[in-house]
This record gives structure tokens, C-alpha cells and sequence, in this order.
């Protein structure tokens, strides 16, 4: 499949700006700015670009604990997203839920959650709406290799197989849950066989190369918009950091983490990618590179501007007015 | 090629005797029999609820006759009267329960009806919520491991039952952990009103088996041999430390799903019909026929089990009702005060 210059730079943008929101993100956590904890999504930057780049604003996402990257590929606001994160009154929660929860329902993004699996239900019904309204638009339920271990994956799947529903499941298997091994986790070699389980089809997708992920995302997002019902992809792909910010990781070695960062950096491979086809030039990326940090320093300054959420108004927003 | 001289009967070269099968066929019998009287006792007002097991006899008999009783756990589900019979319930403690006697041995006359529980049988008792004991039987085939003991875990639901995520992480978790555990699937085309072809977008339920890396088997449920055999196997690579299986038995209920329930509103005569054809009761006693075991045997069994059931009958109508007094018992662990 070729992909144009435009579409190309784009999804290298979408990268780049997830791994820099991400190095910043870690720095204020450092700096002790940031409540509660973060997950990093670098390493796997190709997945939500690769896929969230075929969505409309009304197609719906649902995302993770590991879910700054999806929130970023589905066009979220940086500097409502740090402010979140900086618990200030600006955030896309008002600074109450932190980076777990944010959700931005104007851009369809359905929301982070902390409950490992939780999201699949909420796109599965996000999908029957798309249905029973009649309209084509699509859901998008993002998780982990954990999250289909459980038994939200197995409902979910299943009613949107037998009612056809235009969802995609996009299981990032980055090969650890915690301190899990996907080896320890599953007794099957190849996880897109669960999808056949349901009668849906299954795709295994190299989730380090964003024209994978481009084309992959692709053809499931137009057979659910066409209405033929859904699709799992799992991307094979992997987390740079720890589980959680300061996360020891003894449960794996530096050779592994080095192998992936030098061989299959999503980043590196879509930077070889373009050059050798030449859609762009060494400036070109300079350029998006100088503009993705002022963008991420402009959500850091505007989040440390804003003021911290007040204990005061902490009763409003429970529930609906 | 020269034929053997005698070709062995089916049940001879599933480690059979002929006796065995006779037995299987009595409390397949019983079963049925049970079954009618529950019903009729529902529609009488003496019963408040039941559910029965009619259709099911095969998959229930055939299969629990691979549990070694005292030695191996069963978890089954509520439809299992069969299971529970075979594994040494009497007649008279399924009527204890559908009057909700003192002395019912599933709960002492608290639970609903055919909520087995029997410390003696070793079947751990259920929720009535489905699936629930999908991860209740891997939890006892993880102990089994851990301590390693000896037995293994066979455990019963209906096809609608695997849709519940508990099943997932059960059918996960047995795999991962290669646990002695055999999921046996009462494939009865429905789950209350909703059939099997709107309940899962796969033809099979054993093809869920694969998603797992778990071998997945069908058994014809109106075959008690049959379903024997598959169970069997399944059993003994429990036992031989090969992991889990799951066995489908596929099936059809002849009554409603419940007391409660009027199927006419969801399936057809026609389809019923063709599954009577198929009686799982006149196919073993048809096998016994053809094995020269005399008609009246079989004729003389149906008249003591009849009677066995009558005296079972009126023997839990006269035992105590629980007490209300004693309601908050068992809730907790009795020592536990
Ligand atoms: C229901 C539930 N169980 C456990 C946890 C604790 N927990 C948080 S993240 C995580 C691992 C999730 O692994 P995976 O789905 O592979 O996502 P990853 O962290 O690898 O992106 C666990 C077990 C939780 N948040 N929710
Ligand atoms: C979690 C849960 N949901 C719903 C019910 C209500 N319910 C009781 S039995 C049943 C159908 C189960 O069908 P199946 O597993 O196929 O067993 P069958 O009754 O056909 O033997 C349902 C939905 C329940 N008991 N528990
Ligand atoms: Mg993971
Ligand atoms: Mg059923």
C-alpha cells in the first residue's frame, strides 16, 4: 500500500508527539508535579497512530491506563491533557481524575480507565449505538495483552460478533502485563486465534511499523464502517519504560529492552521508511520535530499556568446536571 | 484379512461391562422419572419451582460415570440431577430440596432447587449465578496441583453458561496452568429463550476450545457411551497431568427451561420432535435390548425406580421444614462464632 506524503508525515507527527509528551510527562513526574502515577506509552506510538489516524472526531476510541498515546492520535488538546496531569482546574477532568481518566467526548474519546479490560464493554456499546442509530460510525476499544485475559474481553468480543457490530479491538500485546510475560498469560503461540473463538477475524499486525499499523487499522475501521462487523488486531509491540513510573523491572533484562529500541524503534522505522522513498526530506523532519516540541511546551507552560483544582468544588460533576 | 471371531461390543472396549451399562441406563431412568414428578408436583402446588433434566440424561450419566466418587470434585450446574444421582444423591434428597426441607442435603431447604452440595459426593456447591463455577472448579484443580493431590475436577454448564467472561478467565487460567480439569458443556440449544445461533457467532462451543490452546471434543449427548468416551479421555489426560478439556455434549431439553417458562413461545413442535426421536433413555435401551438383557429387566426397573420414587415422595413431604429460627445458620462457618 502506498502512502502519501502528507498521510506520511502525519502519522510521524502523531509519533513524535506521543514519545515527547511522554519524556515530559516523566520529567514533571520527577519533579514532583504530576499526582497519583503515569504509564508510558513509548515503544508503541505506531499502534494508536497507525489506527486512530482512519477515525473521524465521531468515531469513538476507548483507551487504557497506558492511555496518553491514544488520547494524542485521537487529536486530544496537549495542554488540557497536562493540566490533567498536574491536577488543574483546567484539565480535561478538571484536574480530578489524573492520568487515568482523562476522556474528551467532543473528539469521541470515551475515556482512560484504570480497570484492566474495562473499555471493551464501553466501545462494544458505543458500537450498538452506531448500529442501532444507523449511522457509520465506529468504535475503537484499545487494550492490553492483560486486558484480554479478562472476562470483559470475552463478553465483549462476543456480542459484537453475533450482532455484526462495528468495532475494532486493538490488542496491544507489548508482552507484559505488569510483571506478566504474555508467555505466562496465554497457552496459545499465536493470540489472534482467540478471535476465531468468536467467529471474527484475527490479525496478527507488526505493531513497530506504522504503515502495519496504517494498513491493518485500515482495512478493519472500513469493514466495521461498512458494516460487516468487527475485527481483532494484535499488535506485536513493545513498552520501553517500566510498568509504572519507577517500576525496578526484574522481570526482564536490558539486552531485551535494548534489542527493541535499536531494531524496532516505531519512530526509527518510519523515519527509514520515508527517506528511502523518499516522500521526505532530513529538513522536513527537523522541522516537525522543532514543531512537536513547541506544541508539548506549550501544553506544559499553559497546564503550570492554570490553577489547581479546588477541594472546594470537588462535589460537583458526580453526577449529571 | 481374517475377522476376529467376535467383535467386541462398544462397551467392552470402553472398559465396560454390561452390568455398568445397565446401571447407567437405571439412573438415566431415574433421572426422567424424577424429572416428571418434579413437574407434576410444580403444577399440583406443592413445588414452588423446579427445573428438570429431561433430554439430558445421557450427557449428565454418561459423563459424571467418569468421576471417581470420594476421590475426584464435581462442580456442577443446576440442571445436573443426573450428575447428582450418579455420584450418590437419592431420590429422596431431590424431592428435600423441591420441598425445601430441614434435612434437603444441598442447603437444608435455604437454596433454590438442584443447588447440589454435597460434602460426602465432593460436589462444591453453586451460585446461581451462571458461570460462577467455571473458576470455582479451576480453583479446586489449582489446590489439586499445589498439593499435590490426587484428584481431578469435572465440571458442568450450559452452552449460554460460556458466555460469561468467568468462563474466559477460567478456560484461561486451566490452560495456562495445565490443571486437572474438565469442562463438560451441556449443549442444549438454548439458554432459556435464547438459542444457540444468537448466542455465539461460532458453530461449536468446543471451537472456543482452541482460543485457548485446550483441546475441545464433541459428544453426541443423546449417546450415553459416547459421551462416556469423550469424557473419559478428557479425564484421563486430567489424570495423567496433560491439562484441561473441554467437552461439548450436544443435546436438546424436551420441557421448558424451567417451571417458570413457557418454551412454546420460542421453539417449534416440529424441532422438538425430531430431538424425541432421539431419546438419549430409548437409545441406551435399545443398546441393552440388542445386548440380550431381557425386556422385563428393564420393565421391572422402571416399576422400582416408579415406587422408590413415590415412597421418596411422601417420605420428605413428612420430614421438618427448616426452622425459621435457625435462618441465619450456615451463612457463616459455624465456628466462626
Ligand atoms: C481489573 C484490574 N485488575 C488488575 C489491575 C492492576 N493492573 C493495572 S495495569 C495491569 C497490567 C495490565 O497489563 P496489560 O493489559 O497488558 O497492559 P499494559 O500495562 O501492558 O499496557 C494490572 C494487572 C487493574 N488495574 N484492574
Ligand atoms: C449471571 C446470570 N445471568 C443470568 C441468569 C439467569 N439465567 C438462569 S439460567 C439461564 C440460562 C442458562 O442457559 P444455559 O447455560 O444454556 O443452561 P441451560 O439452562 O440451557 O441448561 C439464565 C440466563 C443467571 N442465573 N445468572
Ligand atoms: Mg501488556
Ligand atoms: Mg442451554
Amino acid at each position: 500500500m502506498n502512502i502519501a506524503r502528507d498521510t506520511a508525515l502525519e502519522l510521524y507527527r502523531v509519533m513524535g508527539t506521543i514519545r515527547r509528551f511522554e519524556q515530559r510527562a516523566e520529567q514533571l513526574f520527577g519533579e514532583n508535579k504530576i499526582w497519583g502515577t503515569i504509564h508510558n506509552y513509548s515503544g508503541q506510538e505506531a499502534v494508536a497512530a497507525g489506527v486512530s489516524a482512519h477515525l473521524r472526531d465521531d468515531d469513538w476510541i476507548t483507551s487504557t491506563h497506558r492511555g496518553h498515546g491514544h488520547c494524542i492520535a485521537k487529536r486530544a488538546d496537549l495542554g488540557k491533557m497536562f493540566a490533567e496531569l498536574l491536577g488543574r482546574e483546567t484539565g480535561y477532568c478538571r484536574g480530578r481524575g489524573g492520568s487515568m481518566h482523562i476522556a474528551d467526548t467532543s473528539k469521541g474519546n470515551l475515556g482512560a480507565n484504570g480497570i484492566v479490560g474495562g473499555g471493551i464493554p464501553i466501545a462494544v456499546g458505543a458500537a450498538l449505538t452506531a448500529k442501532q442509530t444507523k449511522t457509520d460510525r465506529v468504535a475503537v476499544s484499545y487494550f492490553g495483552d492483560g486486558g484480554a485475559n479478562q472476562g470483559t474481553f470475552h463478553e465483549g468480543l462476543n456480542l459484537a460478533a453475533i450482532w455484526a457490530l462495528p468495532v475494532v479491538f486493538v490488542l496491544e500485546n507489548n508482552q507484559y502485563a505488569e510483571t506478566n510475560p504474555v508467555r505466562d498469560a496465554f497457552a496459545v503461540e499465536d493470540i489472534a486465534t482467540r478471535a476465531a473463538g468468536y467467529g471474527m477475524p484475527g490479525v496478527t499486525v507488526n505493531g513497530q511499523d506504522v504503515r502495519e499499523t496504517y494498513r491493518a487499522g485500515g482495512e478493519a475501521v472500513a469493514r466495521a464502517r461498512r458494516g460487516d462487523g468487527p475485527t481483532l488486531l494484535v499488535m506485536d509491540t513493545y513498552r520501553y519504560g517500566g510498568h509504572y513510573y519507577g517500576d525496578p523491572q526484574v522481570y526482564r533484562s536490558k539486552e531485551e529492552i535494548e534489542e527493541w529500541r535499536a531494531k524496532r524503534d516505531p519512530l526509527a522505522i518510519a523515519r527509514d521508511w520515508i527517506l528511502t522513498e523518499k516522500l521526505a526530506s532530513p529538513a522536513d523532519f527537523d522541522r516537525i520535530d522543532t514543531e512537536v516540541d513547541a506544541a508539548v511546551e506549550r501544553g506544559v507552560k499553559f497546564a503550570e499556568a492554570s490553577p489547581p483544582a479546588s477541594p472546594i468544588t470537588l462535589p460537583e460533576d458526580v453526577y449529571a446536571t | 484379512m481374517k475377522m476376529a471371531a467376535r467383535t467386541k461390543a462398544r462397551h467392552e472396549s470402553l472398559g465396560l461391562s454390561l452390568e455398568d451399562v445397565v446401571q447407567m441406563y437405571r439412573v438415566m431412568l431415574q433421572t426422567r422419572m424424577i424429572g416428571e414428578r418434579m413437574m407434576q408436583l410444580n403444577r399440583m402446588g406443592k413445588a414452588m419451582f423446579v427445573g428438570v433434566a429431561d433430554g439430558h440424561e445421557a450427557a449428565e450419566v454418561g459423563s459424571a460415570w467418569c468421576i471417581r466418587k470420594g476421590v475426584d470434585w464435581c462442580v456442577p450446574y443446576y440442571r445436573d440431577v443426573g450428575v447428582a444421582l450418579v455420584l450418590g444423591q437419592t431420590a429422596k434428597d431431590q424431592f428435600l430440596g423441591v420441598f425445601a426441607k430441614a434435612t434437603d442435603p444441598n442447603s437444608g431447604g435455604r437454596q433454590i432447587v438442584n443447588q447440589f452440595s454435597d460434602v460426602k459426593a465432593k460436589m462444591l456447591s453453586g451460585s446461581v449465578h451462571i458461570a460462577t463455577q467455571f473458576p470455582h472448579a479451576v480453583g479446586l484443580a489449582l489446590a489439586a496441583k499445589i498439593r499435590k493431590q490426587d484428584h481431578i475436577v469435572v465440571t458442568y454448564g450450559g452452552e449460554g453458561a460460556t458466555s460469561p467472561g468467568d468462563f474466559h478467565e477460567a478456560m484461561n487460567f486451566a490452560a495456562v496452568h495445565e490443571l486437572p480439569v474438565v469442562f463438560v458443556i451441556e449443549n442444549n440449544q438454548y439458554a432459556i429463550s435464547t438459542p444457540v445461533k444468537l448466542q455465539m457467532a461460532v458453530a461449536n462451543v468446543a471451537d472456543r476450545a482452541a482460543a485457548y490452546g485446550m483441546p475441545g471434543v464433541i459428544a453426541d449427548g443423546t449417546d450415553v457411551l459416547d459421551v462416556y468416551e469423550k469424557t473419559k479421555q478428557a479425564c484421563d489426560r486430567a489424570r495423567g497431568g496433560d491439562g484441561p478439556t473441554l467437552v461439548e455434549v450436544k443435546c436438546y431439553r424436551y420441557r421448558p427451561h424451567s417451571s417458570d417458562d413457557d418454551d412454546s413461545r420460542y421453539r417449534s413442535k416440529d424441532e422438538l420432535q425430531a430431538w424425541l426421536q432421539k431419546d438419549p433413555i430409548d437409545k441406551a435401551a435399545a443398546y441393552l435390548l440388542q445386548q440380550a438383557v431381557a425386556a422385563s429387566r428393564l420393565e421391572d426397573m422402571r416399576q422400582e425406580i416408579a415406587a422408590d420414587i413415590e415412597a421418596a415422595i411422601t417420605a420428605a413431604e413428612n420430614d421438618p421444614d427448616p426452622d425459621p429460627a435457625t435462618l441465619t445458620r450456615y451463612v457463616y462457618g459455624e465456628d466462626a462464632e
